[in-house]
């Protein structure tokens, strides 16, 4: 066999594992031993794929192709609000991957080319590809907001994507005044991060009630309720004085009476019927679809998002073409770095077998979010999903839900789980 | 190592879905439970478990026989004879 085991392949990463094999002969054929995957996109889905790629057969070879020299992590972003962590240790780099013995290139993919089965790279070089794995992650819908655009969210910051994005959001937090306003324009379902809004409203009230208490945030919300709610609304309630009129955190619902247009002089967002909010700082995070990429690469359908199938991941609409991440279509997974890691392995599986003409082995998948509430209060929601009839994707009945037990020793102990599923997930996809 | 590329179909199959393969399963507990044990976490490596002790915590998870906060949630989601295959795949790495 020529499967290492994990120990070997952690120990020793890929390159030195294709002479260790040389020793045994490979038990794939030629033609399968130089097939080459190019993944597009080093964020979660991206990362992980390429190294399991490289696990389950090492003959096969990757090119990960990633502008940024550092990957600066969303998940944990929020705990920025709270003074609890800084971008720099948010922040990872690919040699992990490239011990592994995949080629990382610094450069962005301006065309898929499906039919030649190669990508044009910004510095007009092409590469050719027998699979390709797209993860781009998200692009933003900048035309629903009336007044709003792509360049005042310099002033408007999103920080939907780690980055300059999140520092500034901070800045403008600490420089509110005492009894500032900070409204936060939750997005729309479909979106990355289901109850990311309302875990950064918690970091954020953490922060304020120590150093600016007669403060408040309010989340403007397109929808009628949002994902661990009752654990949330519980938690602000204990913390934040939820419910009360000094809360720090106030959340309306918009979903009859949406937002239709903004002043950015006036800072203030107006909805359909005529109500204004007024903000001292606008978190605005915008409506979103598939990354462009994947966009204009036709990989979209309507919804915005990509089609594909769940067994193989690979696109409904072009062949050869796998889309994973928060640009697919895999709905009713949610849109998070737990589930990308989840899908990507899906998907390397199934390349593997593909490439190695195989029957493709039946998938399954996981997610679990954990939130902070407090640096002391941790919340979770998990679910497994599996593979229907219809050759869909269905949550698994029997399991999943949000947090049972919500005595406060619990509640500690899954602040403490949240911080090891943070640093362990991002070492699964990019040590 | 053995591989498992086979779809196991099993009729009696708790979700009455395909039965996984431990593979396939353990793909999904390493994100949390990391193979490269990091010093100081709180949610272990299950590096060095054997298949006896994976097993029975699964299923105490399961049956909600341990006081735990998510792995409840978690094992529900597995057939008995998934558990079994996970606890064999995992106490083999
Ligand atoms: C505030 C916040 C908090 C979050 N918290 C959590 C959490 O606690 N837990 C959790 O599981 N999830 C969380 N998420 C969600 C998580 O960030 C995303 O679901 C995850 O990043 C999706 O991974 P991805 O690979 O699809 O995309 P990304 O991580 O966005 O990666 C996409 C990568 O593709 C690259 N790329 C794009 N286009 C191209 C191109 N044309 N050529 C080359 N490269 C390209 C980009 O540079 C980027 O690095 C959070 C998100 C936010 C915003
Ligand atoms: C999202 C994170 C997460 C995932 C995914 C996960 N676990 Fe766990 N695991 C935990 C936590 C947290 C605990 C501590 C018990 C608790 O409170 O639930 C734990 C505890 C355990 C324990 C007991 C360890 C001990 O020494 O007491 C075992 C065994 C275990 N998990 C097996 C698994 C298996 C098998 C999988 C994959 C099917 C899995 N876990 C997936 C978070 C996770």
């Amino acid at each position: 066999m020529t499967r290492l085991s994990r120990r070997d392949f952690l120990k020793t990463g890929a390159v030195s594992s294709v002479a260790l094999l040389n020793g045994c002969q490979p038990l794939f054929g030629k033609a399968a031993s130089k097939a080459h995957v190019v993944v597009v996109g080093g964020g979660f889905g991206g990362a992980t794929a390429a190294k399991y790629i490289r696990y389950f057969d090492p003959n096969i070879r990757v090119t990960l192709i990633e502008p940024k020299a550092k990957y600066i992590t969303c998940p944990a972003s929020n705990w920025l609000f709270a003074g609890l962590a800084t971008l720099d240790q948010l922040s990872v780099d690919y040699q992990g991957l490239k011990n592994y013995g995949i080629e990382v290139i610094s450069d962005t993919v301006i065309q898929i080319n499906s039919k030649q089965r190669s990508v044009t790279l910004s510095s007009q070089q092409s590469i050719s590809y027998d699979r390709l794995v797209l993860s781009p992650g998200i692009d933003f819908r900048w035309d629903t907001l009336h007044g709003f655009n792509q360049e005042l969210s310099q002033r408007f910051p999103h920080a939907w994507q780690a980055g300059p994005q999140t520092e500034l959001l901070n800045q403008q937090l600490q420089a509110m005044p005492d009894n500032g306003t900070l409204l936060i324009c939750a997005p729309p379902d479909p979106y990355r991060c289901p109850p990311g809004p309302y875990e950064r409203a918690s970091m954020m009230a953490f922060w304020l009630k120590q150093h600016k208490p007669r403060t408040k945030i309010i989340i403007l919300d397109p929808k009628r309720s949002f994902s661990k709610q009752a654990l949330f609304e519980a938690g602000w309630k204990q913390h934040y004085g939820y419910g009360s009129p000094n809360s720090l955190i106030e959340w309306v619902s918009l979903a009859d009476n949406p937002l239709v247009s903004l002043d950015a002089e006036r800072k203030t967002l107006t909805t359909e019927f005529g109500d204004h909010f007024r903000g001292d700082v606008l978190n605005i995070i915008p409506p979103q679809t598939a990354g462009k990429i994947a966009i204009d690469s036709g990989l979209g359908n309507s919804s915005g998002w990509c089609p594909i199938q769940p067994m193989s991941a690979e696109s409904s609409l072009l062949p050869f073409i796998h889309v994973i991440g928060d640009a697919g279509h895999y709905s009713p997974i949610p849109k998070s770095a737990f589930a990308a890691n989840s899908e990507a392995k899906v998907c390397a599986l199934a390349i593997v077998n593909l490439l190695n003409q195989q029957a493709i082995s039946t998938p399954n998948w996981l997610n679990t979010c954990y939130s902070l509430i407090t640096p002391e209060h941790g919340i979770s929601i998990t679910n497994g999903y599996q593979v229907n009839a219809e050759n869909g994707i269905t949550a698994i009945k029997s399991a999943g839900g949000v947090s049972q037990k919500t005595d406060p020793a619990s509640l500690a102990l899954e602040a403490v789980y949240t911080q090891s599923a943070y640093y362990n997930l991002r070492s699964d996809c990019f040590d | 190592m053995k591989r498992w590329l086979l779809m196991v179909l099993s009729l009696t199959s708790f979700n009455s879905h395909a039965e996984l393969s431990g593979e396939n399963i353990a793909l999904n507990c390493f994100n949390c439970h990391n193979r490269k044990p990091a010093a100081n976490s709180a949610i272990p490596s299950l590096n060095g478990y054997s298949r006896q002790r994976l097993q029975q915590a699964m299923l105490d998870f399961k049956y909600d026989k341990t006081n735990a906060t998510l792995m409840p949630r978690i094992a529900k989601a597995y057939s008995d004879s998934e558990i079994s295959a996970v606890a064999a795949y995992l106490s083999q790495q």
